[in-house]
């Protein structure tokens, strides 16, 4: 993420009224051509409107096209969603070729993405399949037999050892070894 | 906006001339701009928003294209003639009956949709009720049923397929119960225009897909899980429920969590917890209720 999408609305990526689980319904619902029939910035919309628009009204029926001409005003695409939302586009100065991509942008989104920030490329309603945590729910199944008051359990999990406890250690260490030495000697005697 | 917008026009003229006409000693924008721009915006917030406006009320509307796309979208072949008729609300339609009265005009009289209303509401919502007892048994079909036919849930259909704009009605923003009657005499449309077929197809694509993703559990709520379990199990020949608390951690603190387990015969029916041991038994009992409906549903299957 870059720092100029910081002030963008964050969001998820959400399709509207489940579509395509029962059937696709295409999004855009009407898209407004605004144009100047004189002035050069709206040569590209209407090369557009005459070359390409009858295809494309017939070959998407359930988009409803509408031309409208302005005196010395740039070119506009307004394109409206069916969940209400409308994207306003700016077209001054663009070719045919660029409106036809801008147009086919438009037929194929769902609503008007701009100004979003995509939080994740995925998304669930459903993030835990376990459901929430309780005290019981990774519970050591021996404690099910264990007799209370448990001396073992009752200490802490993680107890350092004590200075005392190693100088017992030592002192234990101590005594066998010299019990190991007196039994070398007598094994010595004996054998000579 | 559209108010101030020549005067910007002539001001952005204005400041465009000024920043081209540059010399040494003038400024480059006037002393009078940013104080007119200023004043000008005051204006404007003083005024505040301007309301919203119907979309019918654009220049740019036609009606008819619009009724077109409407059935072309959703891939329907809709009659126009009764389509146009499930749009027209009663009240719209005696209004405009008066106005022709008065203005002494012979128009047709307008038909409104008041007859196909019931009609689709009846189909709907005996096609729910069906498919949903294929697979539910009746407590949760009738709960879901009753979901999915609720005017929150037909209107965000209705409103989400595009007729808000459509719709005939005198009332502006279109209410929600305009919008679920509305759904429901397009529905009764469609069987006109075509059969009953059609008409459940388009109520399987457009309501029941409304249930992905959701649970049907968290939908239908019993008020009372234990009794409930107790009499659904008293059917099936299970007198006896017997709970057991499982489990309790830190019960005197408001961090109190309690398990508790409802046995019957040594068998464990279902587990649940809660912050008391009441609310733990009655989760154990909606998982028992869950447990039992998982087999119902098999069974019914096998057979």
């Amino acid at each position: 993420m870059s720092n100029s999408h910081l002030f963008l609305k964050p969001g998820f990526i959400k399709v509207p009224l489940q579509n395509g689980v029962g059937r696709y319904v295409g999004q855009l619902q009407r898209v407004v051509l605004k144009f100047c029939k004189s002035s050069g910035s709206s040569r590209g919309m209407r090369e557009f409107i005459e070359a390409d628009l009858v295809d494309f009204a017939k070959n998407n029926p359930g988009i409803v096209v509408y031309l409208k001409p302005r005196r010395h005003r740039t070119a506009i695409i307004k394109a409206e969603y069916l969940n209400g939302d409308i994207q306003w586009l700016n077209c001054r100065n663009f070719t045919k070729d660029e409106i036809t991509k801008w147009i086919d942008l438009l037929k194929t989104q769902q609503k008007n993405s701009t100004g979003m920030r995509i939080r994740k490329l995925w998304h669930t309603d459903n993030p835990s399949i376990q459901g929430p945590w309780t005290p019981f729910t990774f519970k050591d199944p021996k404690l099910n037999l264990a007799k209370f008051p448990d001396e073992e359990l009752s200490t802490p999990d993680h107890l350092n050892r004590t200075s005392q406890d190693e100088l017992v250690e030592l002192f234990k260490q101590q005594k066998l070894e010299e019990l190991e030495k007196c039994e070398n000697v007598e094994r010595i005697n004996a054998t000579n | 906006m559209s108010l101030f917008k020549p005067t910007f026009s002539v001001l952005r003229r204005c400041v465009a001339l000024n920043v081209s006409i540059r010399t040494s000693e003038s400024r480059s924008i006037k002393r009078w701009v940013a104080p007119t721009l200023k004043e000008l915006y005051r204006r404007r917030e003083k005024v505040g928003p301007e309301p919203e406006k119907p979309r019918s009320s654009y220049l740019e509307w036609n009606y008819e294209a619009e009724v077109f796309a409407f059935g072309k979208r959703l891939g329907e072949e809709f009659d126009r003639d009764i389509l146009k008729k499930a749009l027209i609300q009663k009240e719209y339609a005696n209004i405009q009956e008066i106005k022709a009265k008065e203005t002494g005009q012979n128009l047709p009289t307008i038909t409104d949709n008041y007859e196909l209303i019931p009609e689709g509401d009846g189909i709907i919502s005996s096609y729910v009720m069906t498919e949903l007892s294929k697979k539910y048994p009746e407590d949760i079909a009738k709960a879901v049923t009753n979901y999915l036919t609720s005017e929150e849930m037909l209107s965000y259909i209705a409103s989400h397929i595009g007729l808000k704009d459509l719709i005939l009605t005198n009332e502006f923003p279109v209410a929600n119960s305009t919008l679920c009657n509305t759904f429901k005499a397009v529905v009764a449309a469609l069987k006109q225009s075509q059969n009953l077929a059609q008409a459940e197809k388009f109520i399987h694509d457009f309501v029941l897909s409304q249930l992905n993703g959701k649970n049907v559990y968290e939908i239908w709520d019993p008020k009372e899980p234990y009794k409930y379990l107790t009499r659904l199990l008293h059917q099936r020949g299970i007198k006896e429920i017997e709970p057991r608390l499982c489990n309790q951690s830190a019960s005197n603190t408001v961090l109190a969590c309690f398990q508790v387990g409802l046995y019957s015969n040594r068998e464990l029916l279902g587990i649940g917890w809660g912050e008391s041991v009441h609310i733990a038994k009655d989760t154990a009992a909606l998982d028992a209720i869950q447990r039992v409906y998982k087999n119902y549903t098999t069974q019914l299957e096998n057979k």
